[in-house]
């Protein structure tokens, strides 16, 4: 396995790793998203039901403290009502109070305005610690007009008990204190009135070590705030009495800080969210304390939270990405290991190709789809091996056919005349011959000769059927034709001695049209015969081209006896002579029109006064042009003989 | 050798201006209020040695709670204090001899606020209502648009917080709209849960914080005193480009003074005071008090002050403001 091999986007192994590799990591997302919504929400929910128990704890501590310390002013207002009091006892009762509740730092009684018109405008009996001593005191003065204070003045003109925002205290050593207020009616000579407000001050130092002890992760925390969301205790001390939840919601430009402050000014719990100014989440716990108009928040950093999800969620990121390298290489080995046959097979396949039938195709030890192809590839090599034997001997075979058809094509065409002019000490004629075979050997023949000094014959045949058969047949022909013309000079006496010949023992049937003629060379005189051949043409010197008029007669050697007619036609000094077989004016082109013996006509009227040679040139180029490139399907034979008259006195002719 | 000369002589030029300085008598300045971002730019003056660089020696200091800066002004322990136009006319009517050096703020910014959800919807609503006012002053204006609409309420003298307006003691309160109203934001309440009345829509528009001094110091350190007001104003001016260091500065001031630092609470403070006292926009900040807002001012204080000794007939614009920069 090569780093090639593994980035090919077209190999099976990455074809089936991308798909599998699609899948699973769709699978590991899907799983992965699932199970941490899920464990999210479990652990958002474990840490709300944390806080609620939690908050519940520390409410339930401060609750402890603050709830009995409400009883004191209560009770103290209810007994002034009822008169059970002098006013001039009431420092004691307060110092009572004071010795009985270690927790309580100081305690007044303010009196509204003119109560006590002998005590003047301000009568406030105040009792408070001063390091181990309780101290005592009346209160007001112009400098000290009490009851604008807001303890005071709260309670007084809403008559209700009022827990002060908390505030440091500069007598009691810079403290944070808040005071519990409570009304309380008098009776006068006017009747009953608003007497004025009975108050207990308290340290809320107990307050803050309640709070601080708590501790959430690393650095959660909780919080106590006043009613007008001012913190009241703060890990970061500079936020007492400093910072607001409103305030921060503007420094943090978080709106979400102060609709979870006003939720609870309305009294409401809840398990929330926001953001730090930094962007940093943080989820919030509040709820409202029982006493002290105070609420308390706790505080849990998101990012602590979830530290062990995401803990965990990289440890399966980890796991995943390690499953999936693993799952790489595997899929990779085993794809390329089944596929290694398909190669080798591959391989092989190429050097069959090649002409290797023997080259060996890999061992498949598994019974699988490949073991079938290499089978197949097994038979297949076979096949071919025994195919390609059989084809190698037939064509060995037939290119010793061939060798012998070219041998038996250079003896046939040894069998006729092909030198020209053939007899140039003969003026009177001249001749030119053409025979192109169809096939390696034809049927076609043409021969001419003398048969004394005058007598010059000629013939022109076309034997039925192609190939070896007809050019036998030809060569019976033509060996029959020089034998019989030693002995008869009539043309239809050879013929008619040729076709007996021909027709005895013809087995198989077959025959041959001829054409036959003996012209006297010296008169122009020509006796001609013709067994079913094509009539040949006449080109006289002056005057249109035309076929020869003859009897048709039946083709040589399909009936003996038979009488073939005699013509005779007397040539003319300039006169010429065409004969010609059906592979001229059969000649076809690709749409099978056939050249005709019109075009003969035409052409030949065309070079009417060529040499022979030229004629069948011209003839040649005619028939090519017309078939243009079309195989020949027959053979072409022509002859041509042009009749000198004149020449016959010794006037030398010249060579074309 | 030609140089250390030279060195020599301007090192005998500073110590000799230094000394110079350090005999000069420090300019006492007392704000009205303790330390926030009302007095900004005095705090960058300072800062930004805008008092020095004018050859002054200034000392900023600031009244307790329950101390008028009037009281500095007339003990001789500060030169320069800071009051509302009403408070400084009112006492020139009482025979103290102050004067308007320099009018910083343009507008009023007391408001009277009430529950939108509560009795008191409009100015008719006030009628046997209880108001909450500042008992330290500063209530001559409310009062008398309240007397000039023929309003019958119950004046609750209230020294600082906003908390009985926030437990529903009363049902409307005046406050400062760049201080006690933005107070209430910050205690939960949102604007639309308000309906405030502003008295500058009530034909009540009397500018309030200026800088005011005894007629004898205007006489005597007049050069000085436009120095100060000068370098003020450059003071204000870096304020209203800065206003975040500004604002840090102003909040050190308060932790240093152990007084309760909000930021947020600055922040709506100083972008108001800038707003009333003409900084937004790029008009340049004038000190001028104008004679219809004395006007307005001394026709409030007649009415609120049955018993005014004889001299305050003789108190005319001219007497009262004594500007010293020239606009």
């Amino acid at each position: 396995m090569n780093f090639k091999n593994i980035i090919n986007t077209e190999s099976l192994s990455f074809r089936i790793l991308t798909r599998v590799l699609l899948i699973t990591v769709s699978l590991f997302v899907l799983t992965l998203s699932i199970y941490y919504i899920y464990t999210r929400n479990l652990i958002r929910e474990a840490a709300r039901e944390n806080a609620i128990q939690l908050a519940g704890n520390i409410a339930g501590k401060i609750a402890q403290q603050l709830q009995p310390m409400e009883k004191l002013p209560q009770m103290v207002s209810a007994t002034i009502e009822m008169g059970l009091f002098d006013k001039d006892s009431l420092i004691v009762v307060l110092e009572t109070i004071l010795k009985r509740n270690p927790n309580i730092y100081g305690a007044s009684i303010a009196f509204a305005p003119n109560i006590f018109p002998e005590k003047g405008l301000y009568f406030m009996p105040y009792a408070y610690r001063n390091n181990n001593e309780i101290i005592s005191t009346f209160l007001g003065s112009a400098d000290y007009e009490y009851f604008l204070m807001d303890w005071f003045q709260i309670p007084f003109m809403t008559k209700k008990p009022y827990w002060s925002e908390p505030y440091f205290d500069e007598g009691g050593g810079n403290a944070l204190m808040t005071t519990y207020s409570v009304p309380f009616y008098y009776h006068t000579e006017q009747g009953r009135v608003q007497g004025g407000i009975a108050t207990i001050d308290v340290d809320l130092q107990w307050l803050t070590d309640i709070v601080s002890e708590v501790t959430i992760f690393e650095t959660g925390y909780a919080f106590v705030l006043s009613r007008n969301g001012m913190a009241i205790t703060h890990p970061d001390r500079s936020m007492i009495m400093n910072e607001s939840i409103f305030s921060n919601s503007e420094n943090w430009e978080e709106p979400l800080l102060r609709e979870i402050g006003r939720d609870l000014q309305q009294g409401n719990s809840s398990f929330s969210e926001y953001n730090l100014k930094n962007k940093v989440k943080r989820w919030i716990y509040y709820t409202p304390l029982d006493a002290g108009g105070l609420s308390l928040a706790v505080v849990y950093p998101d990012d602590e939270m979830f530290a062990s999800l995401h803990k965990m969620n990289l440890i399966l990121l980890a796991l995943i990405i390690f499953g999936l390298i693993l799952l790489n290489f595997t899929v990779v080995k085993i794809v390329n290991r089944l596929a290694r046959p398909l190669v080798d097979i591959a391989k092989t396949a190429h050097k069959i190709a090649e002409g290797n039938f023997n080259a060996p195709l890999p061992e498949v030890k598994s019974r699988d789809e490949i073991r079938l192809l290499r089978n197949a590839f097994v038979n297949m090599q076979q096949e071919l091996g025994a195919y390609v034997a059989n084809l190698t001997a037939t064509t060995a075979a037939k290119e010793k056919i061939e060798s012998e058809l070219r041998i038996a094509r250079d003896i046939q065409l040894s069998m006729i005349p092909h030198s020209f002019p053939p007899f140039p000490e003969l003026p009177q004629i001249d001749l030119f011959a053409e025979l192109k075979s169809a096939k390696e050997v034809g049927g076609d023949l043409y021969d001419f000769f003398l048969i004394d000094k005058h007598q010059f014959c000629f013939a022109i045949g076309d034997v039925s059927g192609k190939g070896v058969p007809a050019s036998l047949f030809m060569a019976v022909t033509r060996t029959l034709l020089r034998s019989i013309a030693d002995k008869v000079k009539s043309p239809s006496g050879i013929m008619k001695l040729l076709n007996n010949s021909l027709a005895m023992n013809n087995e198989s049937c077959m025959f041959v049209t001829f054409f036959l003629g003996v012209l006297d060379i010296s008169t122009g005189e020509l006796s001609y015969v013709n067994a079913g051949h094509n009539p040949p043409v006449i080109i006289p010197g002056d005057g249109a081209v035309k076929f020869l008029p003859l009897a048709n007669g039946i083709p040589l050697g399909l009936q003996e006896n038979y009488e073939y007619p005699q013509f005779s036609l007397s040539f003319k000094d300039g006169d010429k002579f065409f004969a010609y077989t059906d592979g001229v004016s059969e000649a076809e082109n690709s749409q099978h029109q056939l050249f005709g013996e019109q075009a003969i006509l035409d052409v030949l009227m065309q070079h009417k006064s060529d040499h022979p040679i030229a004629l069948i040139k011209a003839m040649d180029a005619a028939i090519s042009q017309h078939v243009s490139g079309f195989d020949q399907s027959d053979d072409i034979t022509m002859l041509s003989i042009a009749f000198n008259h004149g020449s016959a006195n010794g006037t030398p002719r010249n060579k074309p | 050798m030609k140089s250390n000369r030279f060195q020599l002589i301007i090192l005998f030029l500073l110590f000799a201006g230094l000394s110079l300085s350090a005999q000069q008598k420090p300019l006492v300045f007392s704000t009205h209020w303790l330390p926030q971002a009302q007095f900004a730019g005095y705090y960058m003056a300072q800062e930004k040695g805008y008092y020095k660089d004018a050859g002054l020696d200034v000392i900023i200091k600031h009244p307790p709670a329950n101390l008028n800066a009037i009281n500095y002004l007339q003990d001789g322990s500060a030169d320069i204090v800071s009051l509302f136009l009403i408070t400084a006319l009112d006492a020139r009517l009482h025979d103290f001899d102050l004067v308007n050096i320099a009018q910083m703020s343009e507008h009023s910014a007391v408001v009277f606020v009430s529950f939108a959800d509560g009795p008191v919807q409009t100015l008719k609503d006030f009628d046997n209502k209880k108001i909450g006012i500042w008992e330290g002053g500063f209530d001559e204006s409310p009062k008398t648009m309240v007397k000039h609409h023929n309003l019958k309420v119950e004046w609750v003298p209230i020294l600082s917080s906003v908390n009985l307006f926030l437990m529903k003691g009363i049902d409307l309160m005046t406050m400062m709209w760049y201080n006690e109203y933005n107070q209430l934001y910050l205690s939960g309440i949102n604007p639309d849960e308000l309906n405030t009345f502003s008295l500058s829509d009530y034909g009540f528009d009397i500018p309030e914080d200026g800088l005011y001094v005894k007629e004898a110091t205007y006489q005597d350190r007049k050069a000085e005193l436009q120095a100060f007001v000068e370098a003020s104003l450059k003071g204000w001016q870096y304020a209203n480009q800065n206003f975040d260091e500004t604002i840090d500065i102003v909040l050190n001031k308060m932790r240093a003074s152990k007084v309760s630092a909000n930021e947020a609470h600055q922040r709506w403070m100083l972008s108001k005071i800038l707003e009333f006292q003409g900084f937004s926009g790029d008009q340049e900040k004038k000190t001028q008090l104008m004679k219809v807002d004395f006007q307005k001012a001394l026709e409030v204080l007649k009415e609120n002050n049955t018993d005014l000794p004889a001299t305050a007939k003789e108190i005319t614009f001219e007497t009262f403001y004594k500007p010293l920069l020239i606009e």
